[in-house]
């Protein structure tokens, strides 16, 4: 079955999630063996998988192990500013999900609507989290080893929204931590608020 | 193409300092030799999020990641700058081992005797003298001589003054 605005699914739903898809929501399902995301690959190089997108001009990765699903963003709507500034909400199977606007975040001056956007839905702390982001462009594997810290002074961000970065190619990308960006601020407001 | 800086130290046993000058915005400044790991080619940063501003964002050199200020935004000035401009690689500023700086334009290498500097005024282009370490002449124009470590670890702002 495929649904308009449905992206593609990669891991089993949230919890609480109803078993009908409605648009905006994935809905191809994988293989179990396909659904083993971030598994370890056999041999001496360990390598993990990350999803790699777009913010700006810029491009960053998240690992794939928490991500749920990639949906389009028509189901978003803003919040009332203050107290949220950078978090947006996500209608999603009947319950409102938090959603950081990366480009908010990141300081990214706005752009209009081009289309590519998308919402990573992933698990910040063990609370569903979205990331609003300009495009998603493809999977990478990297070898953890690879991945170093970010210089103290990159960004005034909390470092903990970082697992660190890598080079690939001639780009730098820096790869955010759902678990620091589920920390943030506006994110524990918005479970607080019971939103 | 990266050039690397000869080691020279800096304050040798008759009191000399050995200052590496270049130019930013038209102002003859300088910092520490000993500082200065190595000179680099400009090459754009990967720009980072939500960064300080005078953090341009972050280069590659050698298998390591390094974070680049531009003198240029720390010292207020909003024009960029030449498109042949250098990157100093600098050791020993805050947390990072290194961290490039870009300037105009490198000039040379000058020895000093820090002892024999009178005191700077308390402003020099408009930069406070907490941030200078001195001030010499070279070819009839002032050269700033600057404390890198606080410059470029505090969030004073500074307007550069024509």
């Amino acid at each position: 079955m495929t649904i308009p605005g449905a992206v593609g699914i990669v891991t089993p739903p949230l919890q609480g999630g109803g078993p009908t898809a409605t648009k905006g929501e994935l809905v191809e399902r994988l293989t179990p063996a396909k659904r083993r995301v971030g598994a370890r690959a056999e041999g001496p190089a360990v390598r993990e998988k990350f999803l790699l997108f777009r913010v700006g001009d810029e491009i960053y990765g998240m690992g794939l192990r928490g991500l749920r699903e990639v949906l389009l963003s028509d189901g978003v709507s803003s919040l009332p500013a203050p107290p949220y500034q950078v978090c947006v909400a996500l209608a999603y199977r009947g319950r409102k999900l938090p959603v950081i606007c990366m480009r908010a975040l990141f300081e990214v001056p706005p752009a209009g609507a081009a289309g590519t956007e998308r919402v990573l839905l992933t698990q910040g702390r063990g609370r569903p989290l979205g990331l609003l982001v300009d495009e998603v462009l493809e999977m990478a594997e990297v070898d953890p080893a690879r991945i170093t810290p970010l210089p103290a002074l990159a960004t005034l961000l909390d470092p903990a929204c970082f697992r660190g970065l890598f080079a690939r190619q001639d780009r730098i990308i820096l790869l955010v931590n759902e678990d620091g960006l589920g920390g943030f601020d506006e994110v524990v407001q918005f479970y607080a608020a019971g939103a | 193409m990266a050039v690397q800086a000869e080691p020279i130290p800096p304050v040798v046993a008759g009191g000399e300092a050995s200052v590496l000058m270049f130019l930013v915005a038209g102002k003859q400044l300088a910092v520490d030799m000993d500082r200065v790991q190595q000179i680099l080619e400009y090459q754009p940063p990967t720009r980072t999020p939500r960064r300080p501003s005078s953090v341009e964002g972050i280069i590659r050199h050698k298998g390591r990641y390094l974070p680049v200020v531009s003198l240029r935004r720390r010292l207020g000035v909003e024009e960029p700058g030449p498109a042949s401009s250098a990157i100093l690689l600098l050791s020993g500023i805050g947390q990072d081992p290194l961290v490039g700086l870009t300037v105009d334009q490198v000039l040379r290498v000058l020895s000093l005797q820090p002892d024999k500097l009178p005191p700077p005024p308390p402003r020099v282009f408009g930069i406070r003298v907490e941030f200078i370490r001195g001030v010499v002449n070279a070819g009839g124009r002032p050269v700033v001589w600057l404390d890198v470590v606080k410059l470029l670890t505090s969030a004073e702002p500074i307007t550069l003054l024509a």
